[in-house]
C-alpha cells in the first residue's frame, strides 16, 4: 500500500495501517528527539506524545502538505517546546548532577563497543562535551534547523515548510548555527 | 567575489543549498582564493566530527518507545473518526430521539435524495461496483500480484496471492497458540512483534522446544530488546550446560553492552572452573568498565589471574 492509501485507511480505522504508517517514520522521530535533546528519557517522551497526537489529529489530515511535513511540524513543535523550557530554566537537560561531577545522560545509551585507544576515547570525549556545549547555545530554533539539515538530511524549503517560515529565514538560521559551531570547534579541525 | 561574500555562502555551499549561479560565483572565487580553499577543507572536517557525534539509537530504545506507544494507544478511543463516520454518528443520535413515524418519513426523504442524487450525478462520480471491480478485489483481504499474462483481445490474466487477517484467541499453552509464538519469535519484519511473542513464551520455558526457541533468540535475533527477553526467559536455566554454552558464545560475541552484562552476571552466579578462561579472554577486548570489573572480581573469587600468559 502506497502512503496516502495508509493515510486513507488509517483515517478509516484501519489500526494496522496506523501502524505501517507509524513504522515508516518513528525511527527518524526518536532519533531526531535524541538528538535534539539528548536525554532518551525527553526523547522517549516526544515519540509517545507525537504518535498519541498523530493517532487523536489524523482524521484532520487534509493533505495540504506531505504527510511527513505534517508530522515533523508535531515533532519539531514539541521539541522546540522543551528547548525554550529549558532556555527559560537555565538548565541543559543532557546533563544529571552526581557525586561525582557531572554526567551526560546520554552515557546511560548503550553504544556500539568502543574502539579501545584511550587517546581516542579521551578525543571524543572532549569533542562531545564540547559539542553539547554549542549546541545547547544555540537558540532553539537554530538548533532544529542545523538538527533538520545536519543530521535528518532534510533541505531547508522542508524545513521552512515544517517551521511554518521561508526556506531564507531557514537559511540564516542554518547560517547562524553553522558560524557558532566553527566558532566553538575550530580547534578540533 | 569578496571573501567575505564567500564566508558567508560556504556552509550552504557543502549543504549543496546554494543557487546555481551562486555556487558558480563562489567555485570561481574558490578557484582563485586559497585561504577559502583552506577555510571550505575545514568546513568539512568540522561537518565530518559532527557526523560522528551524532548520537547513534539503539535497537532496544525504538523497541521500547514501540511498545509503550502500542500500549497507550490501545487506552485510546477507536481511530474511526473520519468525516463519513463522524456524520452517520450524527444522524443515528438525531434520528434515535425521533418518534417512529418521523422515523420512517425521514427514511423515505433520504431514499428520494438518494434516487434523484444518482441520478443528478455526472457520470464516473460513483465508482461502479460489479464483479472484478478493484474495489471488490482489493478491499477485504490484503492482496498481491503474482503473476500477470496477457491475453488475447486485450485482455489480461492476473493472479492474486491474498492475505486474509484472522484473530486467534486462547491461552499460552494451547499448542496452536504456542506453534504460532514460536513461528512468531523469528518474524524478520517485526521486532515488536518478536519481543511480544518472546516475552510470552518464557513463561513456558520448561519445555525443551521453547527453550531452544529462545536460545535461538538469544544467539540470533539482530534486536537487543527481543535477546533481552529471551536472556529473561533463560535465567532459570543459568547452570543447564547447554543454555550455558550458548550463554559463553553470547558474552563473547554479541554487540550490545546491556546483553553482555545481563549475560555475565547470570554466567558468574555459578562458579565453574571452564569460566576462568572464557573470562580472562573477555578480559582482553571487553571495553564496558561494569563488565570488566565483574570478570575480575568473578576470577578473583576463583582464585583466578585476571590474565592470561
Amino acid at each position: 500500500m502506497d502512503e496516502s492509501a495508509l493515510i486513507r485507511a488509517a483515517q478509516r480505522g484501519d489500526e494496522r495501517a496506523f501502524e505501517e504508517l507509524v513504522r515508516q517514520y518513528d525511527q527518524s522521530v526518536l532519533r531526531m528527539a535524541l538528538n535534539l535533546l539528548r536525554s532518551p528519557e525527553d526523547a522517549n517522551d516526544i515519540y509517545q506524545e507525537t504518535f498519541l497526537r498523530v493517532y487523536r489529529n489524523l482524521h484532520k489530515f487534509r493533505y495540504d502538505c506531505s504527510f511527513h511535513t505534517w508530522l515533523y511540524r508535531i515533532v519539531t513543535n514539541l521539541c522546540l517546546d522543551v528547548l525554550r523550557k529549558r532556555k527559560v530554566r537555565k538548565e541543559e537537560a543532557s546533563t544529571i548532577a552526581t557525586g561525582d561531577g557531572e554526567l551526560d545522560r546520554m552515557d546511560s545509551v548503550p553504544e556500539a563497543r568502543a574502539h579501545g585507544d584511550p587517546q581516542r576515547e579521551l578525543f571524543s570525549r572532549q569533542l562531545n562535551g564540547r559539542i553539547r556545549d554549542v549546541l545547547s547555545g544555540l537558540t532553539p530554533r537554530e538548533r532544529v534547523v542545523f538538527e533538520m539539515r545536519h543530521y535528518e538530511g532534510m533541505r531547508l524549503k522542508a524545513i521552512g515548510e515544517v517551521l511554518g517560515t521561508t526556506e531564507e529565514a531557514a537559511k540564516n538560521c542554518l547560517f547562524r548555527a553553522t558560524q557558532k559551531m566553527r566558532a566553538a570547534l575550530g580547534d578540533f579541525t | 567575489m569578496k571573501c567575505d561574500e564567500a564566508a558567508r555562502l560556504l556552509p550552504l555551499y557543502l549543504y549543496g543549498e546554494l543557487d546555481f549561479d551562486e555556487e558558480e560565483r563562489l567555485e570561481l572565487h574558490l578557484d582563485g582564493c586559497e585561504p577559502c580553499r583552506m577555510e571550505v577543507d575545514r568546513q568539512r572536517r568540522l561537518n565530518d566530527l559532527l557526523d560522528a557525534a551524532a548520537v547513534r539509537m539503539n535497537d532496544g530504545m525504538l523497541t521500547s518507545a514501540r511498545l509503550e506507544s502500542r500500549a497507550r494507544l490501545k487506552r485510546e478511543p477507536r481511530l474511526d473518526r473520519d468525516w463519513w463516520t463522524r456524520v452517520g454518528e450524527m444522524f443515528s443520535v438525531r434520528f434515535a430521539r425521533l418518534p417512529v413515524l418521523a422515523q420512517s418519513l425521514g427514511a423515505i426523504a433520504l431514499m428520494a435524495i438518494g434516487f434523484l442524487g444518482a441520478r443528478m450525478a455526472p457520470p464516473g462520480l460513483f465508482p461502479r461496483s460489479g464483479s472484478g471491480s478493484m474495489a471488490d478485489v482489493l478491499d477485504p483481504v490484503a492482496s498481491r500480484v503474482r503473476y500477470v499474462e496477457p491475453g488475447d483481445a486485450g485482455r489480461v490474466q492476473i493472479v492474486i496471492e491474498e492475505t486474509r487477517r484472522r484473530t486467534l484467541t486462547g491461552r499460552v499453552e494451547d499448542e496452536p497458540i504456542r506453534q504460532l509464538l514460536m513461528t512468531a519469535t523469528k518474524d524478520p519484519a517485526d521486532a515488536g512483534v518478536r519481543v511480544q511473542s518472546v516475552e510470552l513464551l518464557k513463561s513456558q520455558c520448561g519445555s525443551a522446544d521453547i527453550r531452544n526457541v529462545l536460545l535461538y533468540a538469544l544467539q540470533h535475533d539482530p534486536n537487543a530488546g527481543v535477546r533481552l527477553k529471551a536472556l529473561d526467559g533463560l535465567k532459570q536455566f543459568a547452570s543447564d550446560p547447554e543454555t550455558r554454552q550458548v550463554l559463553t558464545r553470547v558474552l563473547l560475541a554479541d554487540n550490545n553492552p546491556g546483553v553482555r552484562t545481563e549475560v555475565v552476571d547470570l554466567l558468574v552466579q555459578h562458579r565453574e572452573d571452564e569460566m576462568v578462561g572464557v573470562l580472562q579472554e573477555l578480559l582482553s577486548r571487553e571495553n564496558n568498565g561494569y563488565i570488566r570489573q565483574r570478570c575480575q572480581r568473578a576470577l578473583h573469587d576463583m582464585n583466578a589471574s585476571a590474565e592470561t600468559y
